[in-house]
C-alpha cells in the first residue's frame, strides 16, 4: 500500500510538471558500503531523486521528492523541498518547505542553522541531502547587491539522530538505571513557538559578508537530569540509585556572521557565531537538573588556494564555553580542522578529493578519499572510503568500528 | 598646370605617407586595436560547447551568458543549461581594467550556496574544454611584448601576424602567436606554446557576423595539438546592446537562475 501511495504521488508530480511545462532533473543512485573490520555492509540504498522545477517571471515552484530504498526493501519518501516563489521588483518570497542555507564554512555549521541537520548517517551524506527542509516564509529584498533576508518558521524541527540499531547509534552509559520522560521532547506548533531569523548579505568587490541574527530553539535536546538516591542499609550511606531522564528543547538567541575575501590569490573565510544561554551538563551537585547555562561561541577561519592544479582548503574551527567552570562535562575549548584537497583530471572526467576533519582536542579524525570517473555527462562512479581513527572518546574515534569502503553508482538526468 | 603638378605630388605623397602609417603599425600597436576594438556595452548569447576526444566522442556543455561592460568594470554572469549534474550552476565574474584581481563567484545549486572562488586559476580548462579561463577572457596587451613577424593571407584573408611573449615567465604559454585581420582588427587564427616552447594548441575562428554594427565571432575551434582533443564553442541567438541591467549581475540572479 505505501509503495502504491508514493507512486502515485510521484505520478501526480510528473503530470503537475507536464502540465506546466516545468523543468524535469534529478538522479538515480545506487549507494554500496562495506565495513572494514567485519565485512559487514554498513549500507546498502537506492536513491530516487526528482527535481520538478519552473520559474517564470513572476512566479515560480520547486517540488523536490527523494525516494530512499534500503536493503531491507524498506522505502522511504522524503519531501525535500515544496515551495512557491512569488518574485516581485525589488524582493522575493518564498513560502513551503525549503533547505536554506546560510554562512561560508564548507562541512561545519555555525551560522548555517536554519535548516535542521539529519545525522542519521553521521556527517556522511552529501551535505545537500545531509540538511532536512523546514516550513518556512522568506522574504528577501534586495538593494543592489546586498539583500536582507527574513525569515519566519511556524513549526520547530528538531535535529534528526541516529535511532538505536544503527551502526551510527551511541549507547550512553548512566552511573544508575535510567528512565526517560519524553512529554517535553516536542515543541507544539504555534505562533508563540515559532522560530524567526534575519540576514544582512554583502557582496562587494573587496569582500562579501553576512550578519545574523535568530531566535531560534537548541535543534539537540537538553537532558535534564534528577537523581533518586537511596540508602545503603548496610553502610547507612546514600548512593545513586537512579536517574529520570527528560529531554527538553530549550530557546535560543544567536547572533552572528560570516565573511570571504580574496587576498594575492588566497581566499580567506571566517564566520562566527555567539549563543546566548544554552545548557550544557554538569558534575556540580547543587546545580538544578544537572544543567549549566553558559553562553557558546563558536567560530571558524579558513583558507582557499591552489598549488599548481591541486585545490587546497583548510579550515580552523573552534567551539568555547564561556564562564567555565571544571564541573561542565563537555571541554572548555573543542577545536577542529579541516582539510581538504581537490585535483581533476583526464579532461575533466576524473577527480580525486581528500576531505578531513581533524579533532585537536580528542586526537581523533575522520578522513574521506575518493575518486569519481565520469564515464559521460550523466553516469559517474564513485569510490571512496571513510577512515574513523583516534581516540574513542572522540567525535569522530568513537566511530572506528564503522569506517568503511563504499561505492555510488549514479545516472543524472 | 602648376596647381594640377602640385595636387598630383600632394596626391602621392598623401598616398604614400598613408602607406607608410599602415607599414609602420607596430605589434603592439596591432594587439591594441584588437584590444580596443569595440564590443558594445552589453552582450547577451547562448554558447554551446562541444568537446571532442582523440577517439572522436563527444561532449557537450550549454549555457546562456550575459556580459556588461562601462569601461572600468566588465562583469559576466552564465548559466549553466547543461549537462544534467551542473545544471542550474552559476557563474559570476567581476574584470578590471585597473589591473585588479578579477573577483569570481560561483553558485552550486546543490550546495545552495554563493562561493567566492580564488581568479589564481586563469590557467585551469574551463568545464573539461581545452579554452582555459584565461583564453575566454580579454588579455590585456601591457601583460605581454609583442613584435609584428610579417603579414600572411590566410583563407584569403589579409593578416597581421604578430608573436606575444609574456612578460611573467610563470604564465602558462611562453607565446602566443597571432593572426589578425588587417581590415576588421580581428583575431583568425591563433597558435599557443607550452612552457617548453612547442606547439600546444591551435584556435581558429570559424564564423562571425555584424549584429547592431558590431563585429561578433559566433564560432570558434580550438585544438589541442598535443592530446588531440578539440573543443568547437558556437554562440547563437546573440543580442548587442540590448540594454541588459546590473540587476542581472547579483547575487540574487545567480540563485534564482536566467
Amino acid at each position: 500500500m505505501k509503495k502504491i501511495s508514493i507512486i502515485l504521488i510521484f505520478s501526480v508530480f510528473i503530470l503537475t510538471g507536464q502540465a506546466q511545462n516545468a523543468d524535469f532533473s534529478g538522479f538515480v543512485r545506487n549507494y554500496t558500503g562495506v565495513l572494514y573490520k567485519t565485512g559487514d555492509l554498513s549500507i546498502l540504498q537506492n536513491t530516487f531523486n526528482l527535481d520538478v522545477s519552473k520559474t517564470g517571471q513572476k512566479i515560480g515552484f520547486k517540488v523536490n521528492p527523494m525516494l530512499y530504498h534500503y536493503w531491507s526493501d524498506s522505502l522511504d519518501l522524503r519531501l525535500r523541498e515544496v515551495y512557491l516563489d512569488l518574485y516581485f521588483k525589488n524582493f522575493d518570497v518564498r513560502v513551503g518547505k525549503q533547505q536554506i542555507v546560510w554562512g561560508k564554512a564548507d562541512g561545519v555549521f555555525i551560522t548555517d542553522v536554519v535548516s535542521p541537520l539529519n545525522l542519521e548517517e553521521f556527517l556522511l551524506p552529501d551535505f545537500d541531502e545531509i540538511r532536512t527542509g523546514v516550513e518556512a516564509v522568506k522574504l528577501d529584498y534586495y538593494i543592489g547587491n546586498n539583500t536582507l533576508e527574513a525569515i519566519w518558521i511556524p513549526q520547530f524541527t528538531p535535529t534528526e539522530a541516529p535511532k538505536p540499531g544503527s551502526i551510527w547509534y551511541i549507547q550512553p552509559h548512566f552511573p544508575a538505571p535510567a528512565t526517560f520522560d519524553w512529554s517535553k521532547s516536542s515543541i507544539t506548533p504555534s505562533l508563540k513557538n515559532s522560530e524567526a531569523f534575519v540576514k544582512y548579505t554583502a557582496l562587494t568587490s573587496a569582500v562579501d559578508f553576512e550578519i545574523m541574527g535568530g531566535y531560534t530553539w537548541d535543534a539537540n535536546p537538553t537532558m535534564h537530569v534528577q537523581k533518586e538516591f537511596a540508602v545503603n542499609l548496610q553502610t547507612h550511606q546514600p548512593y545513586l540509585a537512579g536517574l529520570n531522564i527528560t529531554p527538553e528543547h530549550h530557546r535560543l538567541y544567536l547572533a552572528g556572521g560570516s565573511f570571504s575575501t580574496q587576498i594575492a590569490g588566497f581566499v580567506l573565510r571566517g564566520e562566527g557565531a555567539y549563543y546566548n544561554g544554552k545548557y550544557f551538563q554538569t558534575e556540580d551537585p547543587t546545580a538544578v537538573d544537572a544543567l549549566s547555562q553558559n553562553d557558546f561561541l563558536h567560530y571558524l577561519l579558513g583558507l582557499d588556494f591552489n598549488i599548481g592544479k591541486v585545490k587546497l582548503s583548510t579550515q580552523f574551527v573552534q567551539e568555547t564555553i564561556l564562564n567555565y567552570n571544571d564541573l561542565i562535562v563537555n571541554p572548555e575549548f573543542q577545536n577542529t580542522m579541516t582539510f581538504l584537497a581537490r585535483y581533476d583530471t583526464q579532461d575533466d572526467l576524473l577527480h580525486f578529493e581528500l576531505f578531513s576533519y581533524i579533532g585537536l582536542t580528542d586526537t581523533d579524525a575522520l578522513i574521506r578519499p575518493k575518486i569519481t570517473y565520469d564515464f559521460d555527462d550523466s553516469f559517474s562512479i564513485l569510490l571512496g572510503s571513510n577512515i574513523f581513527v583516534g581516540d574513542r572518546d572522540g567525535r569522530f574515534g568513537q566511530y572506528q568500528d564503522n569506517s568503511m569502503i563504499y561505492m555510488k553508482l549514479k545516472y543524472s538526468f | 598646370m602648376k596647381n594640377l603638378k602640385i595636387t598630383s605630388v600632394l596626391i602621392i605623397l598623401a598616398m604614400i605617407s598613408g602607406f607608410n602609417v599602415s607599414a609602420q603599425l607596430t605589434g603592439l600597436q596591432i594587439i591594441e586595436k584588437v584590444y580596443n576594438r569595440p564590443t558594445g556595452n552589453d552582450q547577451s548569447s547562448n554558447l554551446t560547447m562541444t568537446l571532442i576526444n582523440a577517439q572522436g566522442k563527444q561532449r557537450v556543455r550549454k549555457l546562456t551568458q550575459y556580459l556588461t561592460d562601462n569601461g572600468t568594470l566588465e562583469k559576466k554572469i552564465m548559466f549553466f543549461t547543461a549537462p544534467a549534474d551542473v545544471k542550474g550552476t552559476s557563474f559570476m565574474n567581476w574584470s578590471y581594467s585597473n589591473g585588479k584581481p578579477d573577483d569570481q563567484w560561483i553558485y552550486l545549486p546543490a550546495l545552495k550556496k554563493i562561493k567566492r572562488i580564488s581568479s589564481d586559476s586563469k590557467g585551469d580548462y574551463f568545464m573539461g574544454s581545452d579554452f582555459t579561463y584565461d583564453d575566454l577572457g580579454d588579455r590585456h596587451p601591457s601583460q605581454d611584448t609583442h613584435k609584428l613577424l610579417r603579414e600572411e593571407t590566410v583563407n584569403g584573408v589579409k593578416c597581421y601576424v604578430v608573436q606575444s611573449i609574456p612578460k611573467d615567465e610563470d604564465y602558462m604559454y611562453s607565446k602566443t602567436i597571432t593572426w589578425i585581420n588587417k581590415a576588421t582588427f580581428i583575431g583568425v587564427k591563433k597558435e599557443f606554446y607550452d612552457e617548453d616552447g612547442d606547439l600546444l594548441k591551435i584556435m581558429h575562428v570559424n564564423s562571425s557576423k555584424k549584429i547592431n554594427g558590431i563585429i561578433v565571432v559566433t564560432k570558434i575551434t580550438m585544438q589541442n595539438k598535443q592530446k588531440n582533443h578539440k573543443t568547437i564553442m558556437s554562440l547563437s541567438n546573440v543580442k548587442i546592446n540590448s540594454g541588459i541591467p546590473e540587476t542581472k549581475f547579483t547575487e540574487r540572479m545567480m540563485m534564482r537562475g536566467i
